[in-house]
């Protein structure tokens, strides 16, 4: 501005210079002249003020306008406290959700891993999916021949995971979750420190020292970031392990564990089953693509080694088990089983969004009749159309910013509920936080929800104006916009029926697994997962000290009876338990193999403490020994299937090909520890005298069965005191524990559920009040002639139930053509059960009834007198 | 936008400024003081244009790139703006003028009906 200034006033100087000379031409007195041209040219001051509005440029004179539209907008919005809120809340909810699951499927399928270069990391696994397994993961001799034959990949990571006892840094004896990798893992991640080195090359093999990797989350919740622990050492199960490094934050893949250790550091792993079996799998692959080689080509020449091993070793890759490997960038490794369910959240958030800004709509479509003589008025006072919609416009976006903020405000708990829904499809889920893309997307969302807004209302024409609108002052409602209002309701109620209806289908899904009957008695039974101690892995003394723990624990009153397995129901990974049985009289068909049992050794009394009967014949006891007979107890699945008549006691059965014989000694029913839906399972049980190592105590308590926990907690700690104890629970809370993620996104639907019908409540129950109120007149007519109170009441009512039922069937048929198409893509999708549609449905009525009973009410008590004289 | 002439109570119509100075400019580049003259002298003295109103007017033109502005030297032998007509201001002054003249013959239709078009009323 002030060169412009400047220039002007020298402008002026000019101008006065020329009046001057020009008066003294005409012969006037010089200092007369001067004074008689400034005089004419008036008040500089003032002249250049009035320069100062032309100077200006256009976007302030814009924006001059907007912050006048604004306060006017405040002031008018001011007036309209119950409209605004509802407004600005439907908004915020609608805004909020979008804002949530956008984050989540940001940080899930968008945002870049750490990991350097991330598209040359690749997740290599082997599928068995003739067997059902998606990933049997590798064994050493497997990765060793990949490792060798395969150009296209260079180097391997490999990465297994062991559970530790770790007693060290003032914490423990508590078990902890470690990874065990090879040299080159890091390096194959492109993961950093945070804090000292990495595992290399020189911590590879069994005569490197036991070292380890502690990662962020253990050294940051656990270690509360104590630098000086690099250096120091620890007992990590029987080893004695030094710590070298902290890991730098990264998505924890295959396993979140607490620490990462060499392979020295795990005596499993340098042991001869682990280096020379061949279907001892435990063990997942990593790897980089060498420069200039595409995932395709790597895939290929992978698919041709492996071919080869498949074809040398033909005993371990059964023909009808088909086993194959796949190979996918780890990004999409990680992604993968998100997408598709976020995209369905997505979509959800999408339909509460399309619900929220149409009961807006609705709202501000009342709303602009309400005021239509307001705007008449201001048409007839020369506001052109622009500044009328600017008008509008500038109430919208009010509207819309503040629902925005309120709604960016809801998004962060949000989040955090979406994230953990999402965490069980891909644990990057867990990094999910609100940050400034989520702000834009808010910005946009209420962007589009403004100017849809400001262009919903009529604006009153030039030729109708100064007419009815101008004289009336009263309301009146064209049949267009009734309609408008009107649709605007139904397709609320249709989204809400879509999003009821696939809610309520989860909560039957949910409700169907927690009450499921399981067989096992779960209230009364406290599972604790009771690990190998330090001192002495496996073998005799791990025996001895279970039966002793046993007996001790027994002993404790309120206690009824102890047991222990190797299997917590649910909770622990059973997948390598499951072995090939040979049994006295089956004879597999031809081309079959000999069935797959589960393997699992218990103690005596097992099924007792459980609450699972015997079927025939006897449970195991303390004489059943490795020096006595072998024995086992079958299922009843086993029994019905594999013997005629089902009479399988005193029958032989066998492990494998070469395994010892054992007699069956009694029958159990099916109980299935996998799934908490029970389905017939063919299961083999054996004396944990025999065979395998008990690693969980099963304790049958009378009362309360977590008012035991300290004494059983110190009655173990007496017998060794370095022994970890974790994880107390009953059966019943195990179950909770696993159906969490079932919980919640049967909540997470639920909620958005929830929220859609909150606000077709608030649609429906606007459309008919503004109906109602602008048809006082019709009604005061109608009662003046004779109709009840109670007519006017069900005519409003049924109003109502028609725009709920019309929604309801357009809801329907769209939602089942939509959940046809969804679900030919997903496999998530499915068409929700006729209960589901039928309780979404009733829902939705009643809330429509309860919404149109105040208009209706009011209708039924216009006083007829005062209805008539209003005009 | 207030323009009337001083003393003798003649009020440009709103807009009409513009158009005077665009038609005063057709005669070649002119300062803001020589403007104001030449409106004055070519109205017989019943146009008075103050300066409160020019220079923003001219300021105005300029902004719509209807003028061009360039420093020069006057006859007083200083520094003044000298204003020249741009392509786009001379179709600006033909569409004005057409305006005007439709204005004029409909404000005479107005003011000085034919006597077969009295109103009935």
């Amino acid at each position: 501005m002030t060169p412009d200034i400047e220039d002007f006033d020298e402008e002026i100087r000019g101008h006065l210079a020329l009046s001057i000379q020009e008066r003294i031409e005409r012969g006037e007195d010089p200092s007369e002249a001067r004074l008689a041209a400034l005089k004419e040219f008036g008040n500089v001051l003032h002249t250049r003020e009035s320069m100062r509005s032309v100077w200006r440029p256009r976007w302030m004179e814009g924006l001059e306008a907007l912050g006048r539209d604004l306060r006017i907008a405040l002031r008018s919005l001011g007036r309209a406290k119950g409209l605004t809120t509802t407004v600005v809340v439907t908004l915020a909810l609608g805004i909020g959700a979008n804002a949530a699951i956008f984050s989540v499927v940001r940080t899930v399928l968008m945002r870049p891993l750490v990991n350097r270069d991330p598209d040359r990391l690749i997740y290599i696994r082997q599928t068995a999916l003739g067997i059902g397994t998606e990933n049997m993961t590798f064994s050493m001799p497997e990765i060793r021949d990949i490792e060798s034959r395969v150009k296209s990949i260079r180097p391997f990571g490999d990465f297994s995971t062991v559970d530790f006892t770790l007693i060290g840094f003032g914490i423990g004896p508590r078990v902890v979750k470690a990874g065990v990798v090879n040299g080159s893992f890091f390096e194959v991640m492109g993961l950093r420190p945070e804090l000292g080195r990495l595992l290399n090359a020189g911590d590879d093999g069994p005569q490197a020292a036991p070292v380890a990797v502690l990662t962020h989350q253990f050294w940051t919740t656990a270690l509360h970031r104590d630098s000086t622990v690099i250096g120091k050492t620890m007992r990590l199960g029987p080893s004695v392990v030094r710590v070298v490094g902290v890991l730098e934050p990264s998505t924890p893949y295959p396993a979140e564990t607490q620490i990462i250790a060499n392979v020295v550091s795990s005596p499993h792993h340098l042991g001869a089953t682990m280096v020379t079996a061949r279907w001892h799998r435990m063990t997942e692959l990593f790897g980089r693509l060498v420069p200039g080689v595409t995932l395709a080509q790597a895939r290929a020449e992978l698919d041709a080694v492996h071919a080869a091993i498949v074809h040398e070793h033909p005993e371990s890759y059964p023909a009808q088990a088909h086993v194959r490997l796949h190979v996918s960038t780890l990004r999409d490794q990680l992604a993968s089983p998100a997408r598709n369910v976020l995209l369905l959240l997505l979509a959800a958030a999408a339909v509460v969004f399309v619900i929220a800004c149409s009961n807006v709509a609705n709202l501000i479509l009342a709303r602009s009749v309400r005021r239509e003589t307001e705007l008449a008025v201001r048409a007839v006072m020369g506001a052109g159309r622009g500044a009328l919609r600017r008008t509008l416009l500038a109430e919208s976006m009010l509207l819309c910013a503040a629902g925005a903020a309120l709604g960016l405000v809801l998004a962060a708990p949000l989040v955090r509920l979406a994230a953990r829904f999402a965490a069980r499809f891909s644990v990057r889920a867990l990094d999910a936080r609100l940050d400034g893309s989520v702000l834009w997307l808010g910005v946009a969302l209420a962007l589009v929800a403004a100017v849809v807004l400001a262009y919903v209302p009529r604006l009153p024409s030039p030729d109708r104006l100064g007419g009815a609108a101008l004289a009336g002052g009263g309301l009146r409602m064209t049949p267009g916009t009734n309609r408008r209002l009107r649709m605007l309701a139904m397709t609320q109620i249709a989204c809400s029926f879509v999003l009821l209806a696939g809610a309520a289908t989860l909560l039957a899904t949910l409700n169907a697994l927690q009450t499921a009957n399981t067989g096992y008695d779960m209230r009364q039974v406290l599972a604790i997962d009771v690990p190998p101690s330090a001192d002495g892995v496996g073998g005799p003394e791990n025996l001895r000290f279970f039966q002793e723990a046993t007996r001790r624990i027994g002993a404790l009153p309120g206690v009824q009876a102890v047991a222990s397995g190797m299997i917590v129901p649910w909770r622990d990974p059973s997948a390598g338990l499951k072995f090939q049985f040979a049994f006295e009289g089956y004879r597999p068909a031809p081309g079959e193999e000999n069935p797959t049992c589960r393997f699992r050794p218990i103690s005596p009394r097992f099924f007792a403490v459980l609450g699972v009967p015997l079927l025939a014949g006897r449970d195991f006891t303390e004489m059943d020994r490795s020096d006595t007979e072998k024995v086992a107890i079958v299922s009843h699945s086993v029994a019905q299937r594999l013997f005629t008549n089902g009479d399988a006691v005193n029958r032989h059965l066998r492990f494998g090909i070469g395994g010892d014989l054992r007699r069956i000694v009694g029958v159990v029913p099916d109980v299935d520890d996998e799934n908490v839906v029970q389905e017939p399972m063919l299961t083999v049980y054996v004396p944990e005298a025999q065979m395998g190592l008990p690693s969980r105590l099963f304790v049958r308590v009378a009362g309360d069965p977590y008012a035991l926990v300290p004494s059983v907690t110190r009655t173990i700690r007496t017998i060794s005191a370095e022994q970890a104890i974790e994880r107390p629970t009953t059966l019943e809370d195990v179950r909770a524990e696993v159906l969490t993620p079932q919980r919640l996104s049967a909540f997470v639907f639920a909620a958005f559920g929830g929220i859609a019908l909150l606000i077709a409540i608030v649609g429906v129950a606007g459309v008919l009040a503004f109906s109602v109120s602008a048809r006082t007149r019709e009604f005061g007519v109608r009662l003046a002639v004779g109709a009840t109170p109670g007519q006017l009441l069900g005519q409003v009512l049924k109003e109502g139930l028609v725009i709920a039922a019309v929604g309801i069937a357009v809801g329907a048929a769209a939602g089942y053509e939509l959940t046809l198409v969804a679900s030919t893509y997903l496999e998530a999708v499915r068409v929700p059960g006729l209960l589901a549609g039928v309780v979404a449905a009733a829902i939705l009525v009643v809330a429509a009834l309860l919404a149109s009973l105040i208009p209706a009410i009011r209708a039924s008590r216009v006083d007829v007198m005062q209805a008539l004289r209003s005009e | 936008m207030r323009e009337r002439s001083e003393d003798r109570g003649i009020e440009l119509l709103q807009g009409t400024l513009d158009m005077l100075i665009l038609r005063t400019l057709q005669w070649g580049p002119e300062h803001g003081h020589g403007i104001g003259q030449a409106i004055r002298t070519q109205s017989d003295d019943l146009l008075k244009v103050e300066t409160g109103s020019l220079y923003p007017a001219l300021h105005r033109l300029v902004k719509r790139g209807w003028l061009k502005a360039e420093w020069g030297i006057s006859e007083a032998n200083q520094r003044a703006k000298y204003y020249r007509l741009t392509a786009a201001g001379k179709a600006q002054l033909l569409r004005e003028r057409n305006r005007w003249s439709q204005l004029i013959h409909a404000i005479g239709l107005v003011m000085n009906p034919a006597p077969n078009e009295e109103p009935r009323s």
